[in-house]
Order: structure tokens, then C-alpha cells, then sequence
């Protein structure tokens, strides 16, 4: 009888598979990933990718949870906190998925092997620092060969970027809608008439899309100089594409240019900073979470944080602030009203966004006016999804009068009706006791303690 | 009728001759520019070096 579970997303490689056993995920090797295993080992390229921290190290364990004739080796990796997918990241995290993937590949072929497949469902972040997870990508160099994994880089990697660089439709967007990539041909109609001045994008774009499902496996040899300085130029294109959506947020400057002053800002972080050394989360997530003031705030004490807002720029921001001070937060693009859904074959390969969300702490700033005015959710609804929390949720109650719930119900006043101190409390002690309660200095606005029933 | 015989083709095969001619051109794009690199060498070496005059 089987006494272990395999993963729900791993069958599409046939070098081994990541199973689950008594609450601890394994990996096997299969017996014919074991030369290409070995060299990745004896090569001296798993040290160096792990020590430099660009791979996820593993341990091999003597594990006979399953009987299967086809295994080599089991390895349990280490552990990743928070697993994350593209049509959540922001430009920069999918750029800085891109340029580890080949630096990976460069010290791979260094150590005479290759990344056999490129995409950002090998990469996660670890706080706001990408790091390689698929410990069987690597195979054994054949240098006659041009790289395998060449097109699977370009349309998972180079051309959602230059989608984005050019027109402007972000990362998670283009995603969202291609989740394994966009083709040439399709990257070369969405690309302006401007892009084809540009020679990186005749070759690698237009090139291709003239080629596409036009040829057959060459027999023209390849050389090692050839790849490098396909990778060498990939690289440096990459590094210097830019995001195009930079100045158009809709949220920077939220609290510099808003009527919520100083006083108001200064009193809720004291407030905040004060129930979180009553409650002492070990994980939280900040659900609208603007330019991360709480997020980062919430790095200090606790130790996973995830960031999340559906505005790009401010995530960006985040970002790279936390990625600089290598802080302890996972920034994600998400649009709380349509977060994504179950994924990839029979929607078991990738779990939707709510069901991946476990954590002591949910964060609910100045967003639940946003929920119920602007995307006319039921407050009923919104604590029902709150309600996701393992046990703490902090939140801010925004009344009816407020300036930024007015802006909100202009063309929309009816959806005030429901929305009072009254139906928000009823609403959310369904899920939740009140625990504490502060009115924020400098507004009509309140925090609640909420301790899940 | 080609055309959805060629949708069968595994994807990791199609990019080989563009890989082939995308190292070409990027092989050529190095010629000249090492070629231009020699040039502006040997006008800036022909010029005499500020730092061995005030050696000298």
C-alpha cells in the first residue's frame, strides 16, 4: 500500500517526482536522472549554486516510503516558506528570475551541463530574493548542441518582459492570460512597428516568429562559444529592459498627498506596532499593502511576510527596497477581487492564491472600504474571506463618511446603505471575536483586534 | 493541412536554426567590433600616454 502522496504538480518531469510523506515533502530521483545527477553533484556545480544561495540545497535521505522500482535516490529540499507563480510577480521579479536562470545556466555550463528546461516555475523567492528550486534541470553538456531550453526561455521569460517594456500590460497580467509563455508570433503582433528597429528583437522575436513550425531538428553543429554568446547577449538585453508602467501608480504618494496627515499615520503605527507585541504572529500577510509601510514594519518582529496589492508600482517599490535590504517580505501583484484560481492540468498542478494563504496574522489596512464601495463586495463577503486567517486579523474600519469612501461611492451611493459600524461588526463577529478596539488620532477611523472563533 | 501537421512538432526542437543564425550574426556583430576596438586603439596608443610624460 502506498504510504506517501505525490505531488499534485509533479509528473511532467520524467527524471523523478516530489511526493508528500508524513507532512514532508521528498523528492525521488529516477534511475535515469542518475548520471545527470551524479555530475551535478560530483562536479562541484551543486556546491557553488548552493553556497552562493541561487539553488535551493537538498539533503539525500534513505527513504523507502515508496516501493518504485525506477528510483535512484530520494532527497528532501529545503524548505520554501511561501510558494509564489509569475502571474503574481511584478517586471522586476520576473527580470530577476530571468537573469538567475542564466547565471544558473553560465555556472552550469561551466561545470559542463545545461539547464535543460527555463521557465519561472523554477524559481521562487525567499523573502524578496529569487532562488532556484528544480534540482533536476540540469543535464549533462553535449556542446554540438544549440541550447534546448532556448525558445522555453524566450516566451516564459524575454518576451513577457518586452510585452511589458513596449505596450505597457504587465507581468501578472500577461500570465494570467499565457501562462506557459507567449510564442513569437504572437510577441511579435502584440510588439509596435518601433520594436523592429531594434536588432535583439529581430533576432530573438521576429527571427523566431518567421521560423515558427517551420523547421526541424539541424543537423549544423553548435559550438560552446556560440551558446555563451547567445547567453551573454540574452543577459544583457534583459538587464536592461525597463518596466513601462513605472510612473503611472495610482497609489504612490497615497499617504504624502492625502488628507490623512501625520497624526493619523503616526497613531496607527503606534497602535499597530502595539498589538503586534500582544499577539507576536510568526507570519502575517498585508492585504493591500500599499508601499509596504506595515509590511516592513511587520518584517521586524515577524518572520515571513507577504506583501500584496494589485497596484504594480507600489509593489515594485516594495520590492526593491526589499530585495536592498534583503528584508523578510515576499511583495505580490494581486487583485484581492479576482486573486488566481486553481491551476495548470486538471487545476491541481498550481493551487489558487487563497488556498496557499496560512498565516498566524491577516493584515487589512484601509481596504476593506475598497472591497465593499469599489468592487460592490458585501461586507458578509469580505469577512467570510478574511476569515482565511490562521487566527489574528487586524483591521481597519473605515465609516461612511470618510473622505476616500465618499470618492469611492460617488457615482454609486447606494452601496452605503449596508455599510455602517453596525453591519461591519455583525458581518465579522460571525468568524471572529473582538479582542481590542482603537480609534486612529486625526480620523474617524478604527483598528480591530479580531481573534478567529 | 501543413499547418496543423507542424503544430506536433515538439517545441524544444523549433528554435535550432534560429539559435544557429542568432550566434552567427552575434559572431559577426564581435568581428566588427573587435575590428573597431583595433582601430581606436592603435589611434589612442599613437597618441602619447599624459601619464609616462609626466614620468618622463
Amino acid at each position: 500500500m502506498r504510504t506517501y502522496q505525490q505531488h499534485p504538480s509533479s509528473f511532467r518531469d520524467p527524471s523523478g517526482f516530489v511526493f508528500e510523506s508524513a507532512g514532508k515533502l521528498y523528492r525521488q530521483i529516477n534511475l535515469s536522472y542518475a548520471r545527470h545527477y551524479e555530475s551535478l553533484m560530483s562536479s562541484g556545480l551543486y556546491h557553488l549554486l548552493t553556497t552562493q544561495g541561487w539553488m535551493i540545497s537538498h539533503q539525500e535521505v534513505e527513504s523507502d516510503t515508496n516501493a518504485s522500482s525506477a528510483r535512484f535516490k530520494t532527497i528532501m529540499p529545503q524548505f520554501i516558506p511561501f510558494i509564489t507563480y509569475p502571474y503574481e510577480w511584478i517586471f522586476e521579479q520576473l527580470q530577476d528570475a530571468a537573469l538567475l536562470t542564466l547565471k544558473v545556466m553560465k555556472t552550469a555550463m561551466d561545470h559542463n551541463m545545461i539547464l535543460k528546461d527555463a521557465t519561472p516555475y523554477n524559481i521562487q523567492f525567499v523573502g524578496a530574493q529569487a532562488v532556484f528550486i528544480d534540482t533536476l534541470s540540469f543535464e549533462n553538456y553535449d556542446e554540438l548542441q544549440p541550447w534546448i531550453a532556448y525558445r522555453q526561455f524566450c516566451e516564459t521569460f524575454y518576451f513577457p518582459l518586452l510585452v511589458e517594456q513596449y505596450t505597457g500590460l504587465e507581468i501578472h497580467k500577461v500570465f494570467a492570460a499565457y501562462p506557459e509563455g507567449i510564442d513569437a508570433s504572437t510577441t511579435a503582433s502584440l510588439l509596435p512597428g518601433k520594436a523592429r528597429f531594434n536588432i535583439g528583437n529581430w533576432l530573438h522575436v521576429y527571427l523566431s516568429a518567421s521560423f515558427s513550425g517551420k523547421e526541424r531538428q539541424s543537423k549544423i553543429e553548435f559550438n560552446r562559444r556560440k551558446l555563451e554568446r547567445i547567453m551573454q547577449d540574452l543577459h544583457q538585453r534583459i538587464t536592461s529592459l525597463k518596466p513601462r508602467t513605472k510612473s503611472k501608480s495610482h497609489w504612490k504618494n497615497y499617504y504624502a498627498e492625502s488628507i490623512l496627515n501625520n497624526k493619523y499615520l503616526s497613531h496607527k503605527q503606534e497602535v499597530i506596532s502595539g498589538l503586534l507585541r500582544k499577539i507576536d504572529p510568526h507570519s502575517a500577510i498585508d492585504l493591500g499593502c500599499n508601499e509596504g509601510i506595515f509590511s516592513k514594519m511587520l518584517a521586524k518582529s515577524v518572520s515571513m511576510v507577504v506583501a500584496v496589492d494589485s497596484d504594480a508600482p507600489s509593489v515594485s517599490n516594495l520590492y526593491s527596497e526589499a530585495k536592498k535590504d534583503r528584508l523578510n517580505i515576499i511583495p505580490l501583484c494581486v487583485d484581492l477581487a479576482n486573486p488566481p484560481g486553481d491551476a495548470g492540468f486538471y487545476n491541481s498542478e498550481r493551487k489558487s492564491f487563497t488556498n496557499r494563504i496560512s498565516f498566524d496574522l491577516v493584515l487589512a489596512l484601509a481596504l476593506v472600504h475598497h472591497l465593499c464601495i469599489g468592487k460592490n463586495l458585501p461586507l458578509e463577503k469580505v469577512a467570510d474571506f478574511l476569515s482565511l486567517t490562521r487566527r489574528w486579523l487586524i483591521i481597519e474600519y473605515v465609516p461612511p463618511g470618510d473622505e476616500k469612501v465618499l470618492e469611492l461611492a460617488r457615482n454609486k451611493p447606494a452601496l452605503l446603505d449596508d455599510y455602517t459600524e453596525d453591519t461591519f461588526l455583525r458581518s465579522f463577529q460571525r468568524y471572529f471575536t473582538v479582542t481590542d478596539e482603537q480609534a486612529i488620532r486625526g480620523s474617524e477611523r478604527k483598528l480591530f483586534l479580531l481573534d478567529k472563533k | 493541412m501543413t499547418c496543423a501537421f507542424y503544430l506536433y512538432i515538439d517545441p524544444g526542437s523549433g528554435s535550432y536554426l534560429v539559435q544557429m543564425i542568432i550566434a552567427a550574426v552575434l559572431g559577426g556583430l564581435f568581428f566588427f567590433k573587435n575590428i573597431w576596438w583595433k582601430i581606436k586603439a592603435f589611434f589612442t596608443r599613437s597618441k602619447p600616454n599624459p601619464s609616462t610624460k609626466k614620468k618622463e
